[in-house]
Formats: C-alpha cells, sequence, structure tokens
C-alpha cells in the first residue's frame, strides 16, 4: 500500500513557496504552521524566564523594575501556557489526527487554517502590551480582581491581553470543532471507537474540555474587561460584585486547562513507549477510561485553586477529594505506560528517553499535586514556590518533555529525515538534568516559606534562588541543542523509510504506512482496519 | 483566486470519482483574511474602548470580518458540489451544534454570575436598582418565540421546495426578529433616560445590559444569517434538499437565540 502512495496524481493546483503557506488548507502544513508558532513562543517565553531568573540571582540588588517584573511573570505563563503548549500540542494533533485516522484531511480545512492564523494577531497583540503606556498585563496569567481592576491596574495593557486571550479562545474552540467532527466522522472502515489510537483518543477528550472550558473564560474576561472600560460591576464589591466568583468562573475554565495541557503528552507518550519496545500498548480499554475519568474529574477539581479564599470547609472537603481521585485514573495510565514497555526489546533512542524521563517527573509532579490537595498542607505552603515547583514538574516536565519526544518520534515522517540521534541524547540529558536543577529546589524554597510572584525577597532564600538561576543555563543549552537539531536534521539528516520504527512489524499504524512526509492527499487509497487486527 | 481552483477540480472529476470521498479543498484566501479581520476587530474595540480612535478601526474590522465571511460561506456552499454531498452536511452539522454549545458555555458564566451573585447578596434586587417594567420584555418574548415557530415553518417550506412561501415566512422571521430588538431598544432608552439606570450603577444594571446586549449581539448576528438564507433562495440555492445546511444553520442558531433569551427573561425580568 505504501508504494501506491506516490503514484496519485495531485487533483488540486496549488501555489509555491509564501503564498503556499498563507493560503495552504493542508492539515499537514497547518500542523507545522502550528509547531512553527510554538517554537518561537516557546524561546520568546523561555527568554523572559530569563529575565526572571536574572532578576531573582539577588535579593534586592534590581536592573528589573518590580513592576516590569509583574509583567515579566504574567507574559512568561501566557506566552507558555496560550501561544507555546497549546499551539505546539494542537500542531502534533492536527499532522497526526488525520494521518492516524486513515483521513485526508481535517473535516473543515478552511477552518482549521483560520483557528492557525486568528493566533497571529493575538500573538502580535500580545507582544504590543508591552509598548502600551504603563507595560502589559501584570496581573499574573489569573488576572485576579481586584488586582485586574482599572482602580488597581492602570494603563491598557491588561486589556490588550484580555482581547488577545479572546482571540485565544476563538482559535480553541473553532480547533476543538473541528477535531471533534474530524474523529467522529472521519475515521477509516473498521476503525471503531474502541480501535481508536490512543493519541486521537487524548485528543478527542482534549477537544471536549476545549468546547465547554474555553468559552467559560472568554465569558468571564468579556466581564472583566467591561468592569474595566465600561464601569460595570461583576467582580467589583462596591457595586455588589464579587471577585471570588471571579476565582470560581477562571478556574473552572483554569483546571481543565490544566488537563488540555497534558492529555495530548499522555496520548503520545501511549504510541511511542510500546512502539520503541516493540509491543503493543499495555491495556487499551484501561487508558481510554482512564482519559474520560481524567476529563471527566477535571471539571469537579477547580477550587483546590481556592482553599485559602475563603470558600466552606464543606467545598474544601469536596474539592480535595475530588482531587486525591484523579491519581487513581492518572496512576492507570503511568501503569500501563511501564507495562507496556515490561518485557519488550526496549531501544533507547531519544524519543523513548524523553518519555521514560517524563513519566518519572511527571509522576513527582503528581505527588507533589497529591501534597497540595491535602487542605492543611495547602494552606501551609499556597502560593509559595512550592506550587510554582509542582506545576513547572507537571508542565515542563510533564507536557514539554512528552511534546519534544513526540516531535523527535514523528520528525522521520513530518520531514521525511531522521534527527541527529547524538545530538538528542544531549538535548535530553541537558533538559532532564536542567529541569530538576531547576524545578527541585522551588519546592524547597517554598517549604522555607518564599512567596510566589516577587521581585525582591528576604536573604535567608538567596542561595537556592542562585543556584536556580545558573540551572536556567542548562535548560538554554538544552533547548538550543534541540533546535540546532531540528534545523540541521533537514538538511543533513538521513533519509527516513515510511516507518523507521518498524511499528507496523507490530500493529496495523496508519502514519506510518505512507511515505515519509505523506503526499498532500495523505493516502492514495484510503487505508482499512482488518476485523482481526487492533 | 476560488473559482480557478474549482475549475481544477472540476476537470478532476473522473479521477474523484474513482476515490469517490476525496475531501481536499483547494487552497483559500479567506481564513487568512477572516483571521485579519478579527484581529482588526479586536483592534478596532480597543482603540475605540480606551478613546484612542473613533470607531474607524472598529468599522474597517466589522467590514474585514463580514466580506470574507460571506466570501467563505459562498465558496463552502459552491465547492460542495464537488463533494460527497452527505458527508460533508453530515459534518457540518455536527460542527455547527458544537458551536451552539461553546457559545452556551459563553451565556453559561454569565448565568453562573448573575445566580451566584443572587444568591450571596443580601438583597435581591439591591436597593436603588429600579423595578423592572415586564409587560413590554414579556411582548417582546411572545415576539421572539413566535417567530421561532414562524422560522420553523420556512424551514419546512424550503424543505418541501414551496421556495416562495418560504421566503414569505422568512421575511417575517426577520421582522419579527427586528421588532425584538426594536422593544429592547425602546426598553434600554427608557431605563438610560427615565430612570437614569447605566450599566455602572451596580452590579444589576451590569448584568442587565451586558447580558441583554451580548443576546441582542447574537440577535443580530441571527438576522444576518437569515438575510443570507433569503438572499440564496432568491438566487435559486435551494433546488437540491442535500445542499440546505445553511437554512438548518441559520434555523438552529434562531432557535438558540430564542432558548436563550427564554432564560434571560425569567431570570432578570422575573426572578
Amino acid at each position: 500500500m505504501s508504494t501506491v502512495a506516490a503514484t496519485l496524481p495531485e487533483t488540486q493546483p496549488r501555489y509555491h513557496g509564501l503564498r503556499d503557506w498563507l493560503t495552504t488548507t493542508d492539515h499537514k502544513k497547518i500542523g507545522l504552521l502550528y509547531l512553527g508558532f510554538a517554537f518561537i513562543n516557546v524561546w520568546a517565553g523561555g527568554l523572559l524566564a530569563g529575565l526572571i531568573r536574572l532578576d531573582l540571582y539577588n535579593p534586592g540588588w534590581k536592573i528589573i523594575s518590580p513592576d516590569f517584573y509583574n509583567q515579566l511573570i504574567t507574559m512568561h505563563a501566557t506566552l507558555m501556557i496560550f501561544m507555546a503548549v497549546m499551539p505546539a500540542f494542537a500542531g502534533m494533533g492536527n499532522y497526526l489526527v488525520p494521518l492516524m485516522i486513515g483521513a485526508r484531511d481535517m473535516a473543515f480545512p478552511k477552518l482549521n487554517a483560520f483557528s492557525f492564523w486568528i493566533m497571529v494577531p493575538a500573538a502580535l497583540m500580545m507582544y504590543a502590551s508591552f509598548f502600551v503606556p504603563g507595560g502589559s498585563a501584570r496581573g499574573g496569567w489569573w488576572s485576579y480582581p481586584p488586582l485586574s481592576t482599572f482602580q488597581f491596574m492602570g494603563g491598557h495593557g491588561e486589556d490588550l491581553w484580555i482581547l488577545a486571550i479572546l482571540l485565544l479562545g476563538i482559535s480553541s474552540v473553532t480547533g476543538a470543532i473541528n477535531f471533534l467532527v474530524t474523529i467522529s466522522d472521519m475515521r477509516a472502515p473498521g476503525m471503531g471507537w474502541f480501535r481508536l489510537p490512543l493519541f486521537v483518543w487524548s485528543w478527542f477528550v482534549t477537544a471536549t474540555m476545549l468546547l465547554v472550558a474555553l468559552p467559560v473564560l472568554s465569558g468571564t474576561l468579556i466581564m472583566l474587561l467591561s468592569d474595566r472600560l465600561f464601569g460595570t460591576g461583576f467582580f467589583r464589591p462596591a457595586l455588589g460584585g464579587d471577585p471570588l466568583l471571579y476565582e470560581h468562573l477562571f478556574w473552572f475554565f483554569g483546571h481543565p486547562e490544566v488537563y488540555i495541557m497534558i492529555l495530548p503528552g499522555f496520548g503520545m507518550l501511549s504510541h511511542i513507549l510500546p512502539s520503541l519496545s516493540g509491543k503493543k500498548v499495555f491495556g487499551y480499554k484501561g487508558m481510554v477510561f482512564a482519559l474520560i475519568a481524567i476529563g471527566t474529574l477535571g471539571y469537579l477539581v477547580w477550587a483546590h485553586h481556592m482553599f485559602t479564599s475563603g470558600i466552606t470547609p464543606a467545598a474544601q472537603v469536596f474539592f480535595s477529594i475530588c482531587s486525591f481521585a484523579i491519581a487513581v485514573p492518572t496512576g492507570i495510565k503511568i501503569y500501563s505506560w511501564i507495562a507496556s514497555m515490561w518485557g519488550g526489546v526496549i531501544r533507547f533512542v531519544t524519543p523513548l528517553l524523553y518519555c521514560v524521563g517524563m513519566i518519572a517527573m511527571f509522576t513527582f509532579g503528581g505527588l507533589t499535586g497529591i501534597m497540595l490537595a491535602n487542605v492543611p498542607f495547602d494552606i501551609l505552603v499556597h502560593n509559595t514556590y512550592f506550587v510554582v515547583g509542582h506545576f513547572h514538574y507537571v508542565l515542563v516536565a510533564g507536557s514539554v518533555m512528552a511534546l519534544i519526544g513526540g516531535i523527535y518520534f514523528w520528525y522521520p515522517k513530518m520531514t521525511g529525515r531522521m534527527y541527529n540521534e547524538k545530538l538528542g541524547k544531549w538535548s535530553f540529558w541537558l533538559l532532564f538534568i536542567g529541569i530538576n536543577w531547576v524545578f527541585f529546589p522551588m519546592h524547597i524554597l517554598g517549604i522555607m516559606g518564599m512567596p510566589r510572584r516577587v521581585a525582591i525577597y528576604r536573604p535567608q532564600f538567596a542561595f537556592w534562588n542562585q543556584f536556580i538561576s545558573l540551572g536556567f543555563f542548562l535548560l538554554l543549552a538544552g533547548g538550543l541543542v534541540f533546535t540546532w537539531n531540528m534545523v540541521i536534521s533537514l538538511r543533513r539528516g538521513e533519509r527516513a523509510s515510511n516507518d523507521p520504527w518498524q511499528v507496523n512489524d507490530i500493529q496495523h499504524a496508519f502514519e506510518w504506512t505512507t511515505s515519509s512526509p505523506p503526499p498532500a492527499y495523505n493516502y492514495a487509497e484510503i487505508p482499512e482496519l482488518e476485523a482481526s487486527e487492533a | 483566486m476560488e473559482s480557478q481552483a474549482l475549475t481544477a477540480h472540476t476537470e478532476a472529476e473522473p479521477h474523484a470519482a474513482a476515490h469517490a470521498s476525496v475531501h481536499m479543498p483547494g487552497p483559500s484566501y479567506w481564513p487568512i483574511l477572516l483571521a485579519t479581520g478579527f484581529g482588526l476587530l479586536a483592534m478596532g474595540f480597543f482603540f475605540w474602548a480606551t478613546g484612542a480612535s473613533d470607531t474607524l478601526w472598529l468599522i474597517l474590522g466589522a467590514v474585514l470580518t463580514l466580506v470574507p465571511a460571506m466570501g467563505w460561506a459562498t465558496t463552502i456552499a459552491a465547492e460542495r458540489r464537488h463533494m460527497d454531498a452527505d458527508q460533508t452536511g453530515q459534518d457540518l452539522h455536527k460542527g455547527f451544534l458544537l458551536f451552539l454549545v461553546s457559545e452556551g458555555c459563553i451565556f453559561g458564566a454569565f448565568f453562573a454570575h448573575n445566580y451566584y451573585i443572587r444568591l450571596t447578596a443580601p438583597a435581591w434586587p439591591p436597593p436603588g436598582a429600579p423595578v423592572l417594567a415586564t409587560t413590554l420584555p414579556a411582548i417582546g418574548t411572545l415576539v421572539l418565540v413566535l417567530s421561532s415557530f414562524v422560522v420553523n415553518l420556512a424551514h419546512h417550506a424550503i424543505k418541501s421546495r414551496r421556495l416562495s412561501a418560504a421566503k414569505n415566512w422568512l421575511l417575517l422571521t426577520i421582522a419579527m426578529g427586528i421588532g425584538f430588538l426594536a422593544i429592547q431598544a425602546y426598553d434600554w432608552g427608557f431605563l438610560l433616560q427615565f430612570d437614569k439606570f447605566t450599566l455602572s450603577k451596580g452590579v444589576f444594571g451590569s448584568g442587565y445590559y451586558i447580558m441583554t446586549g451580548f443576546h441582542g449581539m447574537h440577535v443580530i448576528v441571527g438576522l444576518l444569517m437569515l438575510s443570507l438564507v433569503y438572499w440564496r433562495l432568491e438566487r435559486g440555492d435551494y433546488n437540491d434538499p442535500k445542499y440546505s445546511f445553511s437554512t438548518d444553520a441559520a434555523t438552529w442558531y434562531w432557535h438558540f437565540v430564542d432558548i436563550i433569551w427564554i432564560f434571560l427573561f425569567f431570570t432578570i425580568y422575573l426572578l
């Protein structure tokens, strides 16, 4: 089947060069655009993190004003969450989902292009907000009122930030609709729901969460924006509003958002680990139900971000128990990944290293999450660096490691070239050591009592802060090696076969049957799953 | 640029027929144009709301949003003639329903706000808020609810190919929608002028104006969709019932706007 792929003539005239990229409706090109966009923003967000670490190197002496420091942390978080991790997963999803289900494109190819392109004005507005009088948004990525109301945060950077997030919300919702319809309608013959590849399942659950959670954020931000610009009182106590309600609404979006940023990574691991161990994934159905359980429970835990905000003890108990409960499906996934490698012929290539590293560090991040779900413990470390350490372990050591592992794993499919294995291993070890170097001591700082979001701190925290700041260079080096590997392998990489990981020796995986990179139409003939295959 | 892609597609028809489910539209400028339009709309709103400029950019953004949106809709309608009508129809219907779900979630945030404040406030409506007259809004509600039945008549008329009847029912729906908006505008004007009741007077007014205003914007979008259907009826686009997605979408959207209003009316005026 794979040899037939190249013989189908193009049925569409295509533009070339720049015009092609601006007008393309090909899900693979759009996926690459998403990835390129994420790449630019992850560097920008990373450099902002560098400035933050520069500021924190010394407890007192400052080149960066505390006000600009607040802008830095806000924009660092916003760029990383909304403009790096989310579009990177959307890019991988765009590229892989139609290939994995044996489709020629997404259900709505033009809408797909729109979902990408609307991120560009949003990004421009986000960056432009630094140059607005008064500077960019500086209330953190949650933008809690009353801090984010006009009385306490003058200037219009915050307004620009809100509008940019609203545009990004349109992108996410249209993208989610596209994924849901594509997955439900365009599966190849024979591919029932319980034969869907797990990455596709993970995107199905993610898209469902995006569809419901993102509009709630949009509605909430519309209210906040109107409080700021039109003098309404939705979240202003003086007018009868309630800032606590903002926290509820924000985290009703914000906690599902956490899973939106990790589930596609879970999906990738479920492909990479078994494939590189020469096995099929362990406990397929358990994995599917675990995804659905995480997606569902994710809506019932939002107030665990608000244990100290003034919610009733009964609510604390409820949200605490629900948060513990999420550890069960997550545990199922972790054990199933390990079982997927158990007894296999494991190839210790770069993607596998990233995934194994991800399991180890993500589990650690999950365990500190269980600690934080304890109300008494959370009250002690609330808004300290312990929390910062925790969520960087799940986001950087979890999502980003899975993402980079996935990019290495599917790089041959996307580019037709193999990446450089030696550089790949260097990037892994630099990032693995760097992540632990930078983020582990944050837990110590948190337990010592250092609050997050402060530009000036007490001298007893200086040692670990300097230690962390030095670790930034490890992350920088790891990022540079990874970037360099991606760039030079485009030209110098060995030509990749259709199935460089021999996935199809074990199971029928569509995306590895077509050429690398696949033709515009993916498959000359729509592939089918036989009843006997799984 | 679209026509170029389409002719080529027609030439490739015999080949596409061999692979019955080819589902690959050609390149298009509409997505990037529409995205630019949305960006300008957001910036125009920003300039206008912060007082940096008058409505110039806002209007420019609105135009740059509407033109590509219309062009896009027309392109899809034309392209579908070369594709599997049942499959694309099913996709579009599902996609539109999901879109309505997400719209409902935005309103959900407003409703959640309203009920939370209402249940935690010491008194509701808060002291100082005017007593909202219910007679005129009730008439407006009746007009909007009835228009939902009328649009159904139009929908059925299109399905059973009684096209001139469909046009009349559609015009009546549009007239009723405009009537509803007129009643709302009168209500707003009355409150603003005689009660001096503005959106910055307190959380009650904020909720009232933002929720009815946001809903009113949706009514306007619904009216635009119904007008587009009317225009396409005039062009004779609905001769084949397979290609009646836009009539379904406009009808569903109108029902959606109606259902949201019933909740709004109940929440704001009656409770």
